[in-house]
């Protein structure tokens, strides 16, 4: 019984206790300390990627001989233990520290820099993949340029709302005519101008930043120091950082996104060229081309937010463009077997209890005020095809030769003979015991 | 009268890799060497294979080439085994004196045991390439051409295993200490690049001072393994073979050739230092 209450009188203490910490709320007011971070706009392969150094990292990573911005800012940094990452608060503080940012190599001083007007242009327009870098005078001229493009654009919009009323009124006035003439009797055709509804502008298809002042580094592969003179010739503190410049250890490839068709949602990469894709049995796979990068995988990904990790001996692709107006050849056995163009694709989801989906070829017809899910070349690996190799290569639409670096091998393979692997080994014991028995009949002759 | 030294030379060399040869060819050892990498190949093979399933796919470089350099460090072991003792052996058990007192020297001994090893791998590679090429024809997962390029480099990985293996046996005097030797350091070459391919995992802001500077100095002490290790030019061969890169495949050859060289020069004078008795 004592023993019974032992146990109870324990329990309960175990849990009551287990409860007071479940109940305790952290007081989650993360330290604020201030400190001096740069503020970049880094090449990033593809485009211009934006974010903080905080004074945790003594290393800037960057892309070779490529414009980079960077700025020296004062500013409220906190460490956000959700992510593991230091956060600033630009809002509550984001101090400009004015100066010369000196670069060294090897302890000399090879470059001292003054900020520098600049832009970034997007020609594909604000959501667009592309990015534009432009400097000095350029990027003024850029600013200008989209300033006047937007005015025009907003009086391009004011006309059409005046023409918009103005519209409207001959609308009205053209309905009233008809029923002024049809109500004197005439019948037939009436033979009365139609009002010709207004078309709105085109909004503008690019999109330019405001021109800021930065350092602007565009530095050759190698490592460099970097640090911050003050207008008292004297070095403000925490500027010291070092610049990893690196580039690309293979350019110009061609990767491919492939969403097989039993799983749309998840994708699958074909970006090295040594990889090959294997297939089982019948499937369709849909794929999406791109141009591509291979850079270090640490450095890729310091570059993109120096608090990232990464593996030094890793290496990864980086997708640059899209690519376009090409078709993917599909051949095998010493033939092109199908020419594929890109389509766009719907992904209709299956109603009731059977939970899936179809993917269907997508017009406007079919899907009115839908847009596709997805474009890409559609393969079908159907179950007739020899289980042999094939190829996809991509070519130009305009070109009969096959792009560089687009080649990928498909292989079907032949699932059922794998148990015979096995039995493959045995042939080193077997050619073993032949020698053997050669050596013993040898012996006794 | 040189050319009279070099055709003595040459003949020892000839009579040494004959004998060596048909003593390891008749006996279990190299055969049993060859089938456990084809079977741990198997093992991996029809893993793989169970891995694409039906109406699925699987995206992947070269799947015979991991078997391939598996297969690889299983024979090297063999061979770097075996050449690891093969001079100690003889020590030990005297035969070396006894070879000394004729034609043979510490060149043509050591030159002799090198090729017979080369030759036992070249007949290794035909096994490789029949086993490889049925693979292939039943499941048809590709006998690629980078696979051919791997089995061609795969005789220069082997040769610096061999010389490797070599240098040591010519430290040691006994056939154990060759073999806990050779042990001892791939044990410590593994660990060593082990522990810093762990710390590669960590970032070095999460690592405290101390074990930063370990990380440094395990970072130093890896990169000059990588060129001492004959393990290490297996790896870095086929990092060259999966980028595609033909510069980087001869530049692994001719690093392969050099330490070859350089280790079996190493051997041919310790041998001549230590004398036939060690």
């Amino acid at each position: 019984m004592k023993k019974i209450i032992l146990f109870i009188g324990i329990a309960s203490i175990l849990i009551f206790s287990l409860e007071g910490f479940a109940q305790q709320k952290p007081s989650f007011k993360p330290a604020l300390r201030e400190e001096l971070v740069y503020g970049f706009s880094v090449f990033d392969g593809k485009s211009y990627s934006g974010g903080f150094i905080p004074e945790t990292e003594d290393t800037i990573y960057l892309i070779a001989k490529h414009n980079n911005t960077l700025s020296a800012k004062k500013t409220l940094v906190y460490f956000w233990a959700i992510t593991g990452k230091y956060m600033a608060g630009f809002k509550s503080l984001n101090e400009e520290v004015e100066g010369t940012l000196e670069v060294l190599k090897d302890g000399k001083v090879i470059k001292e820099l003054t900020k520098e007007d600049n832009v970034l242009s997007f020609p594909e327009g604000y959501f667009g993949e592309k990015s534009l870098f432009y400097k000095g005078e350029e990027a003024l001229e850029e600013f200008d340029k989209y300033k006047k493009t937007v005015e025009n654009y907003y009086n391009e919009i004011k006309k059409y709302y005046e023409a918009q009323t103005e519209y409207r009124k001959k609308l009205n006035e053209f309905f009233e005519q008809i029923k002024k003439r049809r109500e004197a009797g005439e019948e037939g055709a009436l033979n009365i101008e139609v009002p010709k509804e207004p078309q709105p502008p085109k909004t503008p298809s690019f999109y330019v930043t405001e021109p800021k002042k930065d350092f602007i580094l565009n530095l050759s592969v190698g490592k460099y120091q970097i640090r911050l003179r003050a207008k008292d010739e004297t070095i403000v503190e925490g500027s010291e950082k070092n610049i990893m410049v690196f580039t690309s250890r293979r350019t110009g490839g061609i990767g491919y996104e492939i969403t097989p068709g039993n799983r749309w949602t998840k994708k699958e990469s074909c970006n090295d060229p040594a990889m090959i894709i294997y297939a089982a049995g019948e499937n369709i796979l849909y794929f999406r081309p791109y141009s591509q990068d291979e850079y270090n995988e640490l450095y890729y990904n310091k570059l993109i937010d120096p608090q990232n990790e990464g593996r030094e001996d890793n290496w990864k692709w980086v997708h640059t463009s899209p690519i376009k107006n090409v078709s993917l050849l599909f051949f095998g056995q010493n033939k092109v077997l199908e020419k594929i163009d890109k389509k766009p694709f719907y992904v209709k989801q299956i109603s009731g209890p059977e939970l899936g989906y179809n993917i269907i070829e997508y017009n406007e017809k079919d899907f009115p005020y839908q847009k596709p899910t997805f474009e890409g070349y559609q393969l079908n690996l159907s179950s007739q095809l020899k289980k042999t190799g094939y190829q996809i290569y991509m070519q130009k639409k305009d070109e009969n030769t096959p792009l560089s670096k687009s080649e990928r091998g498909i292989r079907l393979v032949r699932k059922e003979n794998s148990q015979f692997l096995y039995y493959l080994s045995f042939l080193p014991l077997m050619v073993g015991a032949i020698v053997f028995i050669r050596k013993k009949i040898r012996a006794k002759a | 009268m040189a050319k009279k030294k070099f055709s003595l030379t040459a003949h020892s060399i000839k009579v040494l890799i004959k004998k060596e040869l048909v003593g390891s060819l008749y006996g279990w050892g190299f055969y049993g060497a060859i089938f456990v990498s084809l079977i741990i190949c198997s093992f991996i093979l029809k893993n793989f294979i169970g891995g694409i399933r039906e109406e699925n796919i699987l995206i992947s470089s070269y799947p015979l080439n991991f078997p391939l350099f598996v297969s690889v460090i299983v024979v090297s072991l063999y061979l770097v085994i075996i050449s690891a003792i093969s001079i100690s052996r003889e020590r030990e058990q005297g035969t070396l004196e006894v070879l000394f007192y004729g034609p043979v020297s510490s060149f043509s001994f050591t030159i002799g045991k090198y090729f017979k090893d080369i030759f036992l791998y070249l007949i290794t590679l035909i096994f490789f390439a029949v086993y490889f090429f049925g693979v292939s024809s039943l499941t048809n997962l590709g006998f690629t051409y980078s696979l051919t390029k791997a089995l061609a480099l795969s005789i220069f990985w082997v040769s610096c295993v061999i010389s490797f293996g070599l240098f040591i046996s010519s430290l040691t005097g006994r056939v154990r200490n060759s073999i806990i030797w050779l042990i001892a350091i791939l044990l410590a070459f593994l660990a060593i690049q082990f522990v810093h391919s762990i710390f590669l995992n960590f970032p070095e802001e999460a690592l405290s001072s101390p074990l930063v500077y370990l990380r440094k100095t395990l970072y130093y002490i890896s990169k000059g393994i990588s060129w001492v290790s004959p393990f290490s030019y297996i790896s870095r061969g086929m990092e060259s073979i999966q980028i595609e890169s033909m510069k980087l495949y001869l530049l692994n050859i001719a690093y392969c050739i050099v330490y070859s060289v350089i280790f079996l020069v190493l051997s041919v004078y310790i041998l001549k230092l230590k004398g036939v008795r060690g």
